[in-house]
């Protein structure tokens, strides 16, 4: 269970510090890593032996006492206290011994199953933040490519917006036609009218006319005329008849 | 060399007649994890998870308007929790055996709920006093043993948990008394197995007791409401 150091990356920015001391010493602007550096979380515990002491020391001890300095001091310290009976040996001691007995085995029998199981959890924790984080790319970059869809989609919104104009062109254009036709229309009905007005009356008074003419002929025939005129045919008509 | 049986409780490390024992009561300090990094260690995790699981069972426990109390009985039931089970080891003072400690932490709780509860909620106290379903011939008596139980629910408190502490600490003593004087090596380690045994219990009475002197005190808080 390592935390890789690139995953969980951040910037840190530049802070800049103003002077608002008047005294002599200057404040860096960044942090000196050489000389403080900043603090690693140390993964693993620090490295022990016996369980309790520190492998530091061991090798501290090392040049001047080998391998053995260490164990030989403890040993040597602890006959020298239990021998002059600096450390008595009281009821203390005997619960110290059963307690530390209790520890050892406690900690060697369910010592490695905690572990692991805090182990796991603690990694559930931290792949959280990672899935979260992962998921927030995720995300962000499907957006980036729904917005570049949509920047296209609006881009033919264009040739929408053309065709949509010439349509309405078009339907102003058959609509002033249309409107053209029927004032041309209308004008003809009233022309018509007026045509049909004169024609009338121009028939009546030609009917007018020829009935006055043909009544005052009529009126005008004597009937001496009259019998004269029918002698006329009837000797006509049968001089004409025997021809047929 | 112990004067008397009772003197490993008594308060000897001092300075100018101030005692230095009772420091022990704050050594639980250094064992609660900090902080530092955002991803918890172990222990911090463990830590983490138990005192989540008390939150839980005291939420459970106290009536909606008193649930911001759940910090305090998490933080009561830490220190005697620690208190406790550090006090086995050796060379630490068991600071919650004694009544010192343990009335003062259930004296001020107990009058502050009795003020609080009676001050603000007479009529819900007095309600209290008789529990549901008594016959009413039982009424006058129930009322006289409810009231005697509350009087006596500081006092219990502290006692059981001292009693307790001292039960345990003067039988690992007495058990461990007889180490010096032991002459074959078979009845030492019969001696350190029934020390690992009492050792056992004694860790399982000193959680106990500190989560039963957590639980009863917010009990005691969701009855006045």
């Amino acid at each position: 269970m390592t935390v890789s150091p690139e995953g969980l990356q951040e910037v840190r920015p530049l802070v800049l510090v103003r002077p608002t001391s008047t005294s002599a010493v200057q404040r860096a602007e960044q942090r000196d890593e050489a000389n403080f550096p900043r603090p690693v979380r140390p993964v693993e515990p620090g490295k022990v032996r016996l369980g309790f002491v520190p492998e530091e020391w061991f090798q501290f001890l090392y040049p001047k006492t080998g391998v053995t300095g260490p164990y030989v001091l403890g040993l040597g310290l602890t006959t020298f206290l239990c021998s002059k009976e600096i450390y008595v040996m009281e009821h203390e001691y005997y619960t110290g011994i059963s307690i530390l007995l209790m520890v050892v085995y406690a900690v060697k029998k369910f010592g490695p199953v905690i572990g692991q199981t805090l182990d796991k959890k603690i990694e559930d924790i931290e792949q959280s933040w990672r899935d979260y984080r992962e998921g927030s790319i995720i995300q962000v970059k499907e957006s980036m490519e729904k917005e570049k869809e949509a920047q296209l989609s609006a881009k033919g919104q264009d040739m929408l917006f053309d065709a949509k104009r010439e349509n309405v062109a078009l339907q102003l254009e058959a609509a002033y036609r249309e409107r053209l036709a029927r004032v041309h229309s209308e004008v003809k009905k009233r022309l018509d009218y007026q045509l049909e007005v004169a024609n009338v009356k121009t028939r009546l008074q030609q009917k007018h006319m020829v009935d006055w003419i043909v009544k005052n002929v009529k009126g005008s025939i004597t009937p001496a005329q009259e019998a004269a005129t029918l002698k006329q045919c009837m000797a006509d008509l049968k001089a004409l008849a025997p021809k047929a | 060399m112990m004067a008397n049986l009772f003197s490993i409780f008594e308060p000897s490390s001092s300075i100018f007649n101030f005692s230095l024992n009772w420091i022990s009561t704050l050594l639980g300090l250094m064992f609660i994890p900090y902080l530092y990094w955002a991803s918890p260690s172990r222990w911090s995790l463990c830590w983490s998870e138990i005192i989540f699981t008390l939150h839980k069972e005291f939420k459970a426990l106290l009536t909606p308007y008193s649930l911001g109390s759940t910090l305090f009985f998490v933080g009561l039931f830490s220190m005697i929790l620690y208190n406790n089970f550090l006090g086995l080891l050796p060379y630490v003072f068991t600071s919650s055996s004694h009544m010192a400690m343990t009335l003062a932490l259930s004296l001020p709780l107990w009058v502050t709920l009795m003020l609080s509860g009676w001050i603000n909620h007479t009529q819900h106290m007095f309600a209290h006093l008789v529990p549901q379903g008594t016959p009413s011939i039982l009424m006058p008596f129930m009322v006289l043993i409810e009231t005697i139980s509350n009087i006596i629910r500081p006092g219990t408190l502290a006692v059981r948990l001292a009693a307790n502490m001292i039960a345990g600490h003067l039988l690992l003593t007495l058990l461990g008394n007889t180490g010096p004087s032991m002459s074959s090596s078979i009845i030492l380690s019969m001696l350190i197995f029934s020390q690992i045994l009492l050792l056992t219990l004694e860790s399982a009475v000193a959680i106990i007791q500190s989560y039963v002197f957590a639980v009863l005190s917010t009990l005691y808080t969701g009855e006045i409401n």
